[in-house]
């Protein structure tokens, strides 16, 4: 969908702003977090060229530089910012980005395809049980080496898993392709994996007071 | 949010904590997650017949995932394995006045009860043949 500056009539990149002429653009609805940041919409992303991408966009819309204009455009710069921001959380986040995608495509929410296999669920219990031994017995104890062991082996798992997930949305599937379910079944791997970095990182937080 | 009394009761002494031999005919082991916590529950009956003699659960969850699993261990003691495929989640809802979101608790609850009748069911008739 091409968009026209209501400005200067270029073809706009983002939907919020006019990278010519500077007009900060009216938006009916909201942009989806592509739109706003003038992407193609895909779940490969290069983190590096997106922050460019936010960088250059926020200093084009940046309430501050508006602060002489009438109140309506200090409020779409306002506006236009918070949606910039909004679509930078999405897509600098593979998990987001790749809700995003999937949701856009008509596939399943985050709601269903919960049934993870038995197998699964017992390597969860397994890595449960060793943060639970690691807490208790403190950093420097063997339990807390096993569980500094067990953070990079979720790494590895988590990058194997993302690694289906950006392959099986490049090049995106069609709206209702049954990719889409694998992908949300893969999602609420990950969602697992993230549970017990995030314990892991709490557990070295505690260590260090 | 505060959890009610019978949450904290089941929470500060968990009835049940453990495991039963995995292995055995006798024993049915379901294990249920909630992927929007990571919740992870594992319930084990053990049955004599068709009544449920013993029932265990280990659950690395939220306090109200703890007591849902807690309360779920003690209801299916002494039941038969139809009357515990009957325990219905709202019933765990009610007893342990858990709050709209915490019913996700109370379903995983349900759900490894049954997972764990489902897994001695089929111990059983495999064994028949």
């Amino acid at each position: 969908m091409t968009m026209i500056c209501s400005g200067c009539e270029s073809e706009l990149a983002s939907h919020l702003v006019c990278e010519s002429c500077g007009a900060l653009q009216v938006c009916e609805e909201s942009p989806t977090p592509f739109a706003s940041m003038g992407l193609e919409p895909s779940q490969a992303m290069d983190s590096g060229a997106l922050k460019k991408r936010l960088v250059k966009l926020s200093r084009a819309m940046h309430p501050d530089f508006f602060g002489n204009s009438d109140a309506a455009t200090q409020q779409l710069a306002i506006d236009n910012t918070a949606e910039l921001n909004a679509a930078f959380e999405i897509l600098a986040s593979d998990m987001a980005r790749a809700d995003w995608l999937v949701r856009s495509l008509g596939g399943p929410d985050e709601n269903s395809e919960r049934q993870m296999p038995q197998s699964f669920l017992i390597e969860v219990m397994e890595w449960n049980e060793l943060l639970e031994e690691a807490r208790d017995s403190g950093s420097g104890s063997p339990e807390y080496e096993s569980a500094q062991k067990l953070g990079v082996t979720l790494q590895a798992e988590r990058a194997a898993i993302m690694q289906g997930i950006d392959a099986a949305l490049t090049p995106l599937p069609e709206a209702g392709s049954p990719t889409l379910t694998d992908v949300r079944k893969q999602m609420n791997a990950v969602r697992y994996v993230d549970r017990a970095l995030e314990q892991l990182a709490e557990l070295a937080v505690q260590a260090n007071h | 949010m505060a959890y009610s009394d019978k949450v904290l009761d089941h929470y500060n002494k968990p009835r049940n904590v453990g495991s039963l031999d995995k292995a055995s005919a006798n024993v049915g082991t379901g294990i249920v997650g909630a992927p929007e916590c990571g919740d992870v529950m594992k319930l084990q009956i053990e049955i004599e017949g068709d009544r449920i003699v013993d029932a265990k659960f280990k659950t690395f969850g939220c306090g109200s995932a703890i007591a849902s699993s807690s309360l779920a261990t003690e209801w299916v003691k002494g039941k038969t394995l139809d009357e515990a495929l009957s325990i219905n989640n709202t019933e765990i809802v009610e007893e342990l006045s858990l709050p709209p979101v915490k019913i996700h608790c109370s379903v995983l609850a349900e759900d490894a009860i049954k997972a764990a009748i489902a897994d001695v069911k089929n111990k059983r008739d495999s064994e028949k043949g």
